[in-house]
């Protein structure tokens, strides 16, 4: 066993990401609330539908309705770009898993999973606001928004699936088989809703383009969410493995008496 | 003194494949429980269409529907797959004998194939029988056979993997279901846009159909792949 | 306010409320996963200290027999 993790060297908590987290942390909260700053009283508003004249606002003129719903999205964007990479780090542990069978990296796995899921709450939170106010809908069929439903209901039925076995191994293994299962599912998923020209659901296009300040400031909204999903998952982890610690010593207890 | 040859993956798959069918065909137990099953869930499409206006419209979701009855068809059958071998033990058995375990999983997935495909052989032409009085299907309806194929063959794939999964879990049945709905929603997604295409005809058959179909595969290639891969390690947990 | 000025400041009002619900739904989403690992860590550690206080005492315990036995029994605890 010993030399095995010598060969494997095992996430544990108290090694070094432990000591860059609070660091992290405390960029996170730094950028993101600069980020956030940013996004309201920085970047350049976005213009939408056309009004019946023009009026000088602060130098410039304009004759469209401003869109401060708009906002929404410098949140929006770097959270799902967070969700994914959680879960490219769920499968790329689970992968390491099923090489390895050390159930240390099937805790990194089911931690990786739990940001995904947080963050993919947090998409759903912020794109059905955004949809609410702008198509005056609470829910449509758009490639991004399906997308997003089937990766949450993945994850979900994959903690549900993780209660459902007893035996800690074989969780494992299964756990592990569907995170993979689930990486690659939703590209695919996104492709398929995203190429198959419907004249059934209408796809709806946004005007694109960003502007360099808009660039900017999601830049350190995704640098601000990267650094607090980081230290989220290590204090998960770190507190994953404390209970685990408790519960083998309460073993060797239990065996001694 | 000669060693017995030891035989070809080929030769194990075919007996493999063989032994599934024949305790089937014996039985019919799950052939009957499907296709009894596929009838209930037509009964119930003519209950919640009852109040529906003949016409043209009733195609655009008539493949729809019709995927609706294959998913809800064969989650029962992949249900059952494998609890039969989980109850007498066959499993265990199976996995004692020096088989590569890709063998198990290919066989397995044929035969749910075959269940399947024989189960919609039956099933969809009653189903247009029953709704013939709503809508005709358009001249290009008899393609629709393609996506059929594609979408079973995709379903067998990854729904044998899952159902090895879930056989050993807490409400097998439910977790069943909670895993392949959403794993499967991309197969579903093509499937139901080729069918529909096929069914409604015309410029939208010309636009979708090849698209759809050629994703349906693809995910066809990826899952069955994937699957193959993951069987080793799900069987040996 | 002049009514061009009305109609391009039209749709502010009405967002605010999804504006800020979403920025407070996501700050709110955060901070209920940052208390639930706080309360497991909490939990998991004082269950630690406790179960360190348990095998503290079984130890003296048993140093404390093992100091009364003599050397062959020694040798006997220290193969279990």
């Amino acid at each position: 066993m010993k030399e095995k993790a010598r060969e494997v060297k095992l996430p544990e908590s108290g090694q070094w990401p432990d000591r860059i987290a609070p660091v992290v942390l405390g960029a996170g909260i730094v950028l993101s609330t600069l980020g956030f700053l940013l996004a309201f009283l920085w970047v350049g508003p976005v213009y939408g539908a056309s009004v019946d004249g023009v009026e000088l606002i602060g130098g410039s003129m304009v004759s469209q309705m401003l869109l401060i719903s708009q906002k929404i999205f410098y949140f929006h964007m770097p959270v799902a770009i967070v969700s994914f990479i959680a879960l490219a780090f769920a499968a790329y542990y689970a992968i390491r898993f099923l090489m390895t069978k050390e159930q240390r990296f099937d805790s990194c796995s089911q931690v990786a999973m739990e940001v995904a899921l947080l963050f993919v709450i947090c998409t759903m939170i912020t794109g059905e606001m955004w949809t609410r106010f702008e198509w005056g809908v609470w829910w449509t069929w758009e490639p991004r928004l399906t997308t997003y439903l089937i990766l949450m209901l993945i994850v979900i039925a994959y903690f549900i699936l993780r209660n459902a076995v007893d035996e800690p191994e074989r969780s494992a293994t299964y756990s592990a088989v569907i995170s993979i299962i689930a990486l690659i599912d939703v590209p695919i998923c996104f492709m398929v809703t995203r190429l198959i020209p419907s004249s059934i659901h209408p796809v709806v296009l946004r005007e694109g383009g960003m502007t360099a300040d808009m660039g900017i400031c999601l830049a350190v909204c995704l640098l601000g969410l990267l650094c607090v999903g980081f230290a989220l998952y290590r204090a998960r982890f770190n507190q994953l493995r404390l209970s685990q610690r408790v519960e083998a010593m309460k073993q060797t207890l239990e065996e001694q008496q | 003194m000669e060693t017995p040859k030891r035989p070809s993956s080929f030769a194990q798959y075919k007996t493999l494949l063989a032994k599934d069918l024949r305790q089937e065909f014996r039985t019919r137990e799950m052939l009957v429980s499907m296709g009894v099953y596929a009838l209930l869930v037509i009964v119930v499409f003519g209950v919640a269409l009852s109040f529906a206006r003949p016409g043209e419209e009733f195609l655009e979701v008539s493949a729809g529907l019709l995927w609706a009855l294959i998913v809800f068809t064969s989650l029962l059958g992949l249900n059952r797959s494998f609890s039969h071998e989980i109850e007498e033990g066959c499993l265990e058995g199976l996995l004692l004998a020096p088989l590569d375990h890709g063998v198990v999983f290919l066989s397995k997935a044929t035969s749910n194939m075959v269940f399947l495909l024989i189960v919609e052989a039956i099933a969809i032409p009653l189903y247009w029988l029953f709704f013939s009085s709503l809508a005709h299907p358009a001249e290009t309806g008899w393609l629709m056979v393609a996506p059929i194929l594609v979408g079973s063959v995709g379903i067998a794939g990854i729904g044998t993997l899952l159902s090895t999964i879930t056989v050993n879990t807490r409400g097998k049945d439910v977790m069943l279901a909670l895993l392949f709905v959403p794993i499967v929603f991309p197969l579903l997604y093509a499937c139901v846009s080729a069918t529909t295409a096929a069914i409604v005809g015309g410029d939208l058959m010309a636009e979708s159909f090849m698209v759809s179909l050629a994703l349906a595969a693809g995910y066809d290639v990826i899952m069955i792949l994937a699957s193959w891969v993951l069987y080793d390690f799900v069987v040996g947990a | 306010m002049n009514p061009i000025l009305e109609q391009i400041y039209s749709t502010v009002i009405p967002s605010a409320p999804y504006v800020i619900a979403a920025y407070a739904l996501i700050w709110v989403a955060l901070l209920v996963y940052l208390l639930f690992i706080m309360r497991g860590t909490k939990k998991a550690q004082a269950q630690m200290t406790l179960l360190e206080e348990e095998l503290a005492a079984q130890e003296a315990k048993r140093s404390a027999e093992a100091s009364l036995s003599t050397s062959a029994a020694l040798g006997e605890d220290k193969v279990s």
